[in-house]
């Protein structure tokens, strides 16, 4: 996470004054009307989670999007190429090294190569989207084995999986009401991004070790919001009670004023009044 | 003889308190036929009220600095006991007193009570209108989050179309090319003090205008006839009529407790009616949210500058409607009241009502 975080500020303090120069970059920009694979990976790119955060094919491709011509994709310019399927967790790993670490260590990573799948194999290269459960699915995984430990390893984590989704529902919610849940937000958002990396080491018994860990840290964030939705209906009730009271004065006052002018009406049956000076 | 009795011979024997509450209260006479619209200034009076001690209560742990008053207002409605109520209060509280002075000023307007000799009333009543805009457009600005942030930012806009000037404008009212730390410092100052003050002037004036002009009777019944014209000062007395205490002061408070119920019901279980989620994000001029609209109240204002090819013309346009309201009892000179009988005027109200809430729908879904 920490490397991840020192990646993005250098991306953005190297990016940004590009982006500021030229609001679409030249590689996009020439290759957005090209054909084929060459125009393809502009519209796969386009909604990505790595468009939303800033990362240009530059970032992962490097090059100038400055020079509008071939020049952008010479050497000279830090232009890396289409990288080989072994070089792929590197050229990911750049950014996500935490994943590449585990993902190198664990049996996929071992057979990388000789059959084994790398990051594209599972996320695509342009359309990369934000990680789930999802991506372990029967069709994927048993390209290449069987899913029965592939299976394990999601029910395993669908809990807590699920877990941090209604968690991190909960506290949106909760900030619009107007609680303080940066620190909440923070903490589960950290614990997503180690609980999602683990499942790279592609190791049932590491999941489920880990998992358990996972889940008592939930546990104590669960709490807090716990704690905010007791607020929450206190608040109503209070509410109840306040709403109830003063309704109540409202309605007494509303029969008052009615004794009133069933008085008046007595003393002054309705009708044009006396002007008496 | 009671303590209380003696306290009160003591006072009223230097004072002459009986007497004023007697001319104020049991004595004080209302049109028989007065209705339940009489009571809207009443409802102001105590919802300025609530605000103000709200207010007071919020300046405690408020801080207008740029880098502290989003994270002091987290702190009010987070940590300190009650801060959520006292702000949700002060929030709806202002939402709440829009309504009421639009339903005090159309009803005054229904019942044509700005007529002579009520003219300073009214006028008066109009600058009290936009002092409280004002007070709401400063205060929307102190919890420094997106929505105070963008929100001043397009309001403070709209100034630029005045042609020429229009920049020096914007910059004055900001204090810089953008909105930042010298806009919060000014708008903190007018929000807490500045307004304030002369708002409880204009009240002291409006309350003497209507307490010296009598309240006007309303126009509706067989027995209304217009008031012939007058060449001296006349109190318009009210003979035969209610007292003002208690008979009307039990209606004033029935619908004060009904306003109370309406506050208390939107605070406690909706309480981000009026908020936007972009409110409980930290301002960040460097990221435009997406759908940032004015308040409720300026939408009308916000789609007429919107719709006018020429920004000038849309400000024109709203500054012309804006003055002819402001001087409407000396350009609609007649004595007619009756709502009968004054079709013109009938048609330019429904109308007005009409392109108002239209403006504003359109604003808020365009
Ligand atoms: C002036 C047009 C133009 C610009 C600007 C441009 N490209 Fe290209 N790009 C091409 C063409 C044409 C090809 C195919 C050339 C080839 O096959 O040798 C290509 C090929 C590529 C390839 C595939 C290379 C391979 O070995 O198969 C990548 C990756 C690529 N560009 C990325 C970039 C990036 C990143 C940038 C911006 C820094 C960029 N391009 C800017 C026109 C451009
Ligand atoms: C997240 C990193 C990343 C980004 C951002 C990215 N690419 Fe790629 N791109 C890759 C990878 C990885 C491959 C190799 C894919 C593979 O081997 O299947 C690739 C392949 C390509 C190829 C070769 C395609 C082929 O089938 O031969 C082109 C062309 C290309 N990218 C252009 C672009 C352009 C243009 C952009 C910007 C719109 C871009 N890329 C953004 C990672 C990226
Ligand atoms: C230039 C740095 C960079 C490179 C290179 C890069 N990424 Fe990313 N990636 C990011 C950033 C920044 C994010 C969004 C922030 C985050 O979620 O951590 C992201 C997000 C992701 C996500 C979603 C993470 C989540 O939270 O669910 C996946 C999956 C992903 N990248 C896969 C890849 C793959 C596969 C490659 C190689 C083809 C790659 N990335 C290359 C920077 C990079
Ligand atoms: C491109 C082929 C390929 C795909 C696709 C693939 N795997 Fe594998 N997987 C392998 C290879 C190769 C091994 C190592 C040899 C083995 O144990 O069969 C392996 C091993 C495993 C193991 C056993 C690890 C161990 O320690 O014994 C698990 C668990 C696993 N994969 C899960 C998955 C899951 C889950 C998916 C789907 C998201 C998936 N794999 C998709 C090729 C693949
Ligand atoms: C066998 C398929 C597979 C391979 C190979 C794979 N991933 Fe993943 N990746 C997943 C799955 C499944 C998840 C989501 C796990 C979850 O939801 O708990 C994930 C999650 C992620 C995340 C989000 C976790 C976080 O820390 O934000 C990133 C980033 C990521 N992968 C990048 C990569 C990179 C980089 C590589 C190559 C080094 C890679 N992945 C290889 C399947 C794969
Ligand atoms: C800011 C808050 C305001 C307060 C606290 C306030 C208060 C009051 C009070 C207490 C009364 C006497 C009772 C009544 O008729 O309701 C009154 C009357 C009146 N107000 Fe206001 N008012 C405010 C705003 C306005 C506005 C915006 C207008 C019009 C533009 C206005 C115009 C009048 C007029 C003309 C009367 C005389 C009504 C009559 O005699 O029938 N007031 N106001």
């Amino acid at each position: 996470m920490a490397k991840q975080v020192i990646v993005l500020i250098l991306a953005s303090v190297l990016f940004a004054p590009w982006s500021a120069l030229a609001a679409e970059s030249s590689c996009v920009e020439c290759h957005r009307p090209q054909p084929g694979a060459l125009g393809d990976p502009v519209g796969q790119w386009e909604g990505s989670i790595h468009q939303r955060h800033g990362i240009n094919c530059s970032s992962c491709h490097g090059g100038d999007p400055t020079i509008m011509s071939m020049e952008a994709m010479s050497l000279e310019k830090g232009f890396l190429g289409v990288p080989a399927e072994d070089d792929i967790p590197s050229f990911c790993g750049s950014c996500h090294a935490g994943v590449m670490e585990d993902y190198l260590l664990s049996a996929h990573g071992q057979a990388l190569g000789a059959g084994g799948p790398h990051c594209v194999t599972c996320h695509g290269n342009h359309a990369v989207e934000l990680a789930s459960l999802d991506i372990i699915n029967r069709d994927l995984c048993t390209r290449c084995h069987e899913y029965g430990q592939a299976d394990e390893m999601k029910s395993a984590m669908a809990k807590v999986d699920d877990k941090i989704s209604s968690l991190q529902e909960e506290t949106r919610r909760l900030r619009k009401l107007g609680f303080a849940t940066e620190k909440i937000k923070n903490s589960i958002f950290s614990v997503r991004n180690q609980f999602h990396q683990l499942f790279h080491t592609v190791n049932v018994e590491t999941v489920r070790s880990q998992t358990e860990e996972f889940s008592q840290e939930l546990e104590k964030i669960d709490q807090q919001v716990a704690a905010m939705h007791q607020e929450v209906k206190n608040r109503k009730l209070l509410g109840g009670g306040v709403v109830v009271v003063l309704g109540a004065i409202c309605i007494l006052l509303v029969l008052l004023r009615k004794t009133y002018k069933d008085e008046e009406e007595r003393v002054h049956p309705p009708g044009p009044p006396s002007m008496r000076p | 003889m009671s303590v209380y009795q003696r306290v009160v011979d003591w006072i009223d024997l230097r004072l002459g308190v009986r007497d004023i509450l007697e001319q104020n209260l049991t004595h004080y006479l209302l049109p028989r036929n007065i209705n339940v619209w009489y009571t809207l200034g009443a409802v102001l009076l105590t919802l300025f009220g609530i605000q103000f001690i709200t207010g007071i209560l919020l300046l405690v742990y408020y801080v207008p600095d740029t880098g502290q008053a989003f994270d002091s207002v987290q702190q009010i409605m987070n940590e300190i006991p009650f801060g959520w109520l006292i702000r949700y209060l002060h929030v709806v509280g202002s939402n709440l007193i829009v309504i009421a002075l639009l339903l005090h000023m159309l009803s005054v307007l229904f019942m044509a009570a700005y007529k002579t000799p009520r003219e300073l009333t009214w006028v008066s009543g109009f600058l009290l209108l936009n002092l409280t805009l004002g007070l709401c457009l400063t205060g929307y600005l102190l919890p420094w989050s997106q929505l105070s942030f963008w929100a001043t930012t397009v309001a403070t806009d709209a100034a630029g179309a005045v042609p020429v000037i229009g920049d020096d404008i914007v910059r004055f009212l900001r204090g810089g090319a953008m909105v930042n730390e010298a806009t919060l410092g000014r708008f903190f100052a007018l929000h807490v003090m500045g307004m304030p003050l002369l708002f409880g002037l204009l009240v002291g004036v409006h309350l003497f205008c209507v307490r010296r002009a009598g309240i006007s009777r309303p126009p509706f019944g067989d027995g209304y006839v217009p008031r012939g014209p007058r060449y001296t000062f006349e109190h318009e007395h009210h003979y035969g009529g209610i007292p003002f205490f208690p008979n009307y002061a039990v209606k004033d408070a029935a619908v004060i407790s009904f306003f109370l119920v309406l506050l208390a019901a939107i605070v406690f279980f909706w309480p981000t009616l009026f908020m936007p989620p972009a409110g409980f994000e930290p301002a960040d001029p460097f990221t435009t949210p997406e759908h940032i609209k004015p308040e409720w109240y300026f939408l009308w204002a916000y789609q007429t500058l919107r719709i006018f090819p020429d920004k000038f013309l849309g400000l024109a346009v709203q500054v012309a409607a804006m003055t002819f309201l402001a001087l409407l009892p000396f350009i609609d000179r007649s004595r007619e009241r009756r709502p009968a009988r004054r079709p013109l005027f009938l048609i330019c109200f429904v109308a007005g009502i009409g392109v108002f809430v239209a403006l504003s729908i359109w604003g808020h879904y365009a």
